[in-house]
């Protein structure tokens, strides 16, 4: 039954026995993410030089130790805010849990962020770049020590891929992994040819009818069952 | 039962659930007290868990599944968060916790300190007997500015102040320092070479710098200076750099578990460790700029607030919380 798939999903079971789905992020998203977040420390760095100036001696103090707690803790602070994330990770809706999908801790997120010296080794962040690049769960050194994953944050469900179709039961039950791949080719639907959508839509025939010939008549009808299962009734 | 009558059966349930974490999530620093209803919300997490198990067994519509996971994911980040970190929490980890922590690591603590003292030692005598070696350390320059700064009769000592003020070295303290330790930390990753080596090359600079001094008869500033401050810094370095031999050690020798597993329990217990090695880097960076510069002070009593320092971080140490952990 289990068939191989190229998936990134981390399950961490709860106390209640089910288990939850974890999404790891990858490199371009984190690297957008970190890119967005220094832009804002050198900002804010900028704007505190420019404040602190006239102040002189107690003004530097304050920028130099400013400088500081931005360098380090940035990452640290936000993260055991509510969200979790960055504001950059929450621009791509990214966020730091454990690895059993809990909130992050307060060790654990100290430690992944002053470990990011061991990461950045041995220049530009190589050693987390490889790490994220080589791992199913991109995690990085300082997320192996920590125990920590950047996850995708669950988005709310589509309601509707297209209006025009009339929804329909499927006429047998649907494992989750079957219905996904009805969904997605509905999501798909207005890239494809016509042709080439006719061609998909005979795969899944079996959820339609199967007496029916290939053809757009069922590709409606398998573009229904799609409708429905994400929940459209009419 | 089909999916539509299951949705109808629970829907109730799910919405409250929904406004109970939505209350959380939201509005939960303006929420009444009562309103937040945690023991409601474990009741429907509960049973949300297993209408999911339930839903997934069944094969039901992506969209029900979707929307229970999406339920129990969020009820879960809730009801496992973590307690809020308090002063009870600081006053802990102060009284007890940290103290026992640097015991737990004693031996990666000495270590450490051999690590960081024995190369100073050295370091300073041989520059101290052959004062030319400082050259292989720093470049000419350096070295007179060294002098100079220490020189009996700068108006501060310490590093050069022109125009600069106590605040202003303070913050640069802070930014310099703690670094250096949080550099110790991280590069125990490098399974424990890059704590040796930021331990070793810090040791033997400031040997380098203190045999040179001390050659040049400038120790009668120059000790002053440093005894006091070097009581929370060195320590405090000395403990960063622990912290990082222990993940380097378990990496190389993770015992009966998995490397990764051994690597996420040395880090979780030893980054207490960094936790007392800032707070006492922001102690030394206090008192380096602004009482150890101060050069009014007559150097008996900085030796005696030194020697008194030593002994409170050292009896801290080894003594603290030892009646509450037993």
């Amino acid at each position: 039954m289990t068939v191989d798939v190229l998936d990134t999903v981390v399950t961490a079971e709860t106390p209640e026995g089910i288990l939850l789905e974890l999404r790891p992020a990858g490199l371009s998203a984190r690297l957008y993410a970190f890119a967005i977040d220094w832009l804002i420390r050198i900002l804010v760095l900028y704007a505190l030089a420019i404040a602190t100036r006239p102040i002189g001696g107690v003004g530097t103090a304050v920028w130099l130790i400013l400088f500081f707690l931005l360098e380090w803790f940035y990452p640290v602070a936000f993260e055991l805010w509510r969200s979790g994330a960055t504001p950059g990770k929450r621009l791509f809706n990214l966020k730091v849990v454990m690895d059993d999908g809990l909130p992050v801790t307060p060790v654990a997120s100290l430690a992944r962020n002053l470990l990011r010296t061991a990461d950045f080794l041995p220049m530009l962040y190589g050693a987390a770049v490889v790490s994220v690049l080589t791992r199913a769960d991109c995690k990085r050194l300082g997320d192996l020590a920590a125990a920590t994953l950047v996850v995708h944050q669950p988005r709310g469900t589509r309601k509707t891929v297209s209006a025009a179709v009339v929804p329909l039961a499927p006429l047998h039950a649907l494992a989750p992994r079957d219905q996904a791949a009805v969904i997605a080719l509905a999501v798909r639907a207005p890239l494809l040819t016509k042709d080439r959508l006719d061609e998909l839509a005979v795969l899944a025939a079996s959820v339609a009818g199967n007496d029916s010939d290939p053809g757009p008549q069922l590709t409606q009808r398998v573009l229904g069952v799609a409708e429905w299962l994400l929940g459209r009734r009419s | 039962m089909t999916p539509l009558q299951f949705e109808a059966l629970y829907q109730s349930e799910w919405q409250e659930l929904e406004i109970l974490l939505q209350r959380f999530f939201v509005t939960r620093r303006k929420a009444e007290p009562g309103t937040l209803q945690g023991e409601r919300l474990a009741t429907l997490y509960r049973r949300v868990c297993e209408q999911l198990a339930l839903a997934r067994a069944r094969s039901y519509p992506a969209y029900m599944l979707d929307r229970l996971e999406r339920l129990t994911g969020n009820a879960h980040q809730v009801i496992y968060q973590r307690g809020e970190f308090g002063i009870a929490t600081v006053k802990r980890l102060v009284s007890v916790e940290f103290p026992l922590t640097v015991r737990a690591h004693a031996a990666y603590v000495l270590v450490a300190g051999a690590l960081l003292f024995v190369p100073m030692l050295i370091v300073g005598l041989l520059v101290y007997f052959r004062p030319d070696l400082i050259l292989s350390v720093v470049d000419a320059s350096t070295a007179s500015s060294f002098e100079h700064m220490y020189s009996p009769t700068a108006a501060s000592i310490g590093r050069l102040r022109s125009a600069n003020t106590d605040w202003m070295m303070f913050g640069y303290y802070i930014m310099h320092n703690i670094g250096i330790s949080f550099q110790c930390f991280a590069g125990g990753l490098l399974a424990g070479v890059g704590s040796i080596f930021f331990l070793i090359y810090n040791g033997a600079s400031i040997g380098a710098v203190g045999g040179y001094l001390t050659e040049r008869g400038l120790g009668v500033t120059f000790y002053p200076f440093v005894a006091t401050h070097s009581a929370f810094e060195l320590t405090a370095i000395v403990l960063a750099g622990a912290a990082g031999l222990r993940l380097g050690h378990s990496l190389l020798i993770p015992g009966r578990s998995t490397r990764l597993d051994s690597l996420v329990a040395a880090t979780r217990r030893c980054t207490v460790l960094l936790y007392g090695s800032t707070v006492m880097l922001v102690i030394a960076a206090g008192i380096e700029a602004f009482w150890s510069s101060a050069p009014w002070l007559p150097p008996g009593i900085k030796y005696g607030v030194a020697a008194l320092c030593w002994l409170a971080v050292l009896g801290y140490l080894t003594l603290q919380g030892r009646r509450r952990a037993s």
